[in-house]
């Protein structure tokens, strides 16, 4: 498996042609490389393509979802925490631009593609003001859903229908809580110029007003539990390891402004230089953005779909790979998700049926 | 409709282009053709319904889940008697001694247990670059950089040599 050529480029092939050393270490990885090929060789698959393709286009299942992401090329970079700790925060941001005047308050959720620059886009809109916390979340793990429901405010746990597991799920589980917590974002023209001068950019001009305005986020009290071992150490470190499964309750989030409009704050974001034409159409297509909680989907990473779940609107993350997927929904003051390296449809039977 | 006609060409061209690579993917996991085909058919119809097949990351995507779906296909205890039966019959069309034929289906059985109890990323790469993928195509399925490609296979082959010396000495 090192015949590639770029399994010897530029300086290293050139060391090895001059080093006999790292020469005869290349020839005992080379060597490996073989055996292990020879391990691996099976006889070739005979197919038949013309046969194959008209079974994959009979198959009810393959017609197209009605929300599909073309787009973008792939990208080289791992998916890491870093870049996961990125999406939440535009998750906040969007909640946060969401809101109509001086309250927000979700009943739905709605996915909104975004693309790796959209998310570069508006991380650096956190250079535009000071964030503080006014009740800052504090998190607990618990053994039980008793407790878990004590230090989150009361909620109660969902329970899951035993029933519904995908087999070989683990049996520990690990129950959480978090407090209610406050946000404050107060802008700042002065802020934001010092921002933009540092990217090398030039922004759309600030509203008036907006110097100072205030958008203050409340999240929580949230309860949930997670399946699988917590402790257990990840053999890759390049990637998630995403617990088998995790259901979670919380009160939906809530944003009041001062002294912008929303007209005014949305326009302001959406005429940030990076920002995709398919997410100003997403957003721009909502309909009521006091109502709805937007679920930021990377278009390189994730698929999303409208599904029903317990009689409401929700949204779908992720395929039957089993890879990892998740559901999220609000309902009757409540955003609840359910997700895991588990298949969609397992994540959607579990949000159905849970109690 | 002329856009739904030409996304249907679309990914008529894809599946042209990538059919036999994925089913070689997971053939290279499965060690059985026709599962491997079963397979092939489930990303396909997955990614057509979900994915439009002029994204540039469409073959990234079909090699990734060829790899994914068929580990967890063969980490299913349940098709492990099927898959043996199906491998036998297939190695019978070739081999005629049957002592050679059961030796050779006793050591690819070590090897995918060994497979199935890799980590998914290392095992992936394995088998993506046994089944002829370059390493760009192996960096582009699994998101890393080309660069981290061969000592990702590196490491890959030692635990998969270490795990195949486990098994067949327990």
């Amino acid at each position: 498996m090192v015949d590639d050529p770029d399994a010897r480029a530029g300086a290293d092939a050139a060391h090895l042609g001059s080093c006999p050393e790292c020469a005869d270490r290349f020839k005992t990885f080379a060597d490996d490389a073989r055996s292990i090929a020879s391990l691996l060789a099976v006889p070739e698959a005979r197919v038949d393509i013309g046969r194959a393709f008209e079974r994959v286009m009979s198959n009810r299942k393959s017609q197209p979802a009605l929300v599909r992401f073309p787009i973008l090329g792939p990208s080289t970079r791992p998916l890491t925490l870093g870049f996961v700790a990125t999406i939440a925060a535009v998750a906040v941001l969007l909640v946060a631009f969401a809101a109509a005047g001086l309250f927000f308050k979700p009943t739905t959720v709605k996915a909104v593609p975004v693309t790796v620059a959209d998310i570069q886009a508006l991380s650096q809109l956190g250079d535009y003001g000071t964030i503080t916390w006014t009740k800052e979340p504090q998190l607990q793990a618990t053994t039980n859903a008793a407790d878990a429901s004590q230090a989150g405010g009361g909620l109660t746990v969902p329970k899951v229908a035993d029933a519904t597991l995908p087999s070989g799920l683990s049996k520990t589980v690990t129950y959480g809580a978090m407090s209610n917590a406050e946000a404050t974002f107060t802008f700042s023209a002065d802020k934001a110029a010092a921002a933009a001068a540092a990217h090398g950019t030039t922004l759309p001009k600030m509203p008036a007003g907006m110097d100072g305005a205030t958008l203050t986020i409340s999240v929580g009290p949230a309860v949930g539990e997670i399946y699988g071992d917590l402790q257990k150490p990840s053999s890759d470190t390049s990637s998630i390891n995403l617990p088998q499964l995790i259901v979670a309750k919380s009160a939906a989030p809530t944003a009041k402004s001062t002294q912008v409009s929303v007209t005014d704050l949305e326009n302001y974001i959406l005429a940030q230089p990076g920002i995709s034409k398919e997410l100003k159409a997403a957003i721009q297509a909502i309909g009521d953005p006091s109502t709805t909680l937007l679920i930021p989907v990377p278009i390189e990473y994730a698929t999303s779909t409208q599904v029903t779940v317990q009689g409401v609107d929700g949204v779908a993350l992720g395929d039957n790979t089993g890879v990892g997927s998740g559901v999220v929904w609000v309902k009757d003051g409540y955003v609840y998700v359910v997700a895991g390296s588990i298949k969609r449809d397992d994540a959607v039977a579990i949000a159905n049926n849970l109690n | 409709m002329s856009t739904a006609r030409s996304d249907e060409a679309a990914f008529e061209s894809l599946f042209k282009a990538e059919y036999a690579r994925v089913v070689g993917i997971a053939n290279r996991v499965l060690a059985d053709p026709h599962e491997a085909e079963d397979v092939a058919q489930d990303v396909f119809v997955d990614f057509h319904r979900l994915h439009s097949a002029t994204a540039q990351y469409a073959p990234a995507w079909l090699h990734r889940a060829a790899a994914h779906a068929s580990l967890n296909r063969l980490r299913g205890a349940r098709r492990r008697q099927k898959r043996e039966v199906a491998q036998a019959l297939e190695e019978g069309e070739r081999i005629l001694d049957p002592q050679k034929q059961l030796e050779v289906s006793e050591d690819r059985r070590h090897v995918r247990e060994a497979l199935a109890r890799m980590a998914p990323k290392p095992a992936a790469a394995l088998a993506m670059r046994a089944s002829g993928l370059s390493y760009t195509e192996v960096a582009q399925a699994l998101g890393v950089g080309t660069g981290q490609v061969g000592t990702l296979l590196r490491r890959a082959e030692a635990t998969l040599r270490k795990e195949v010396t486990r098994g067949t000495s327990n």
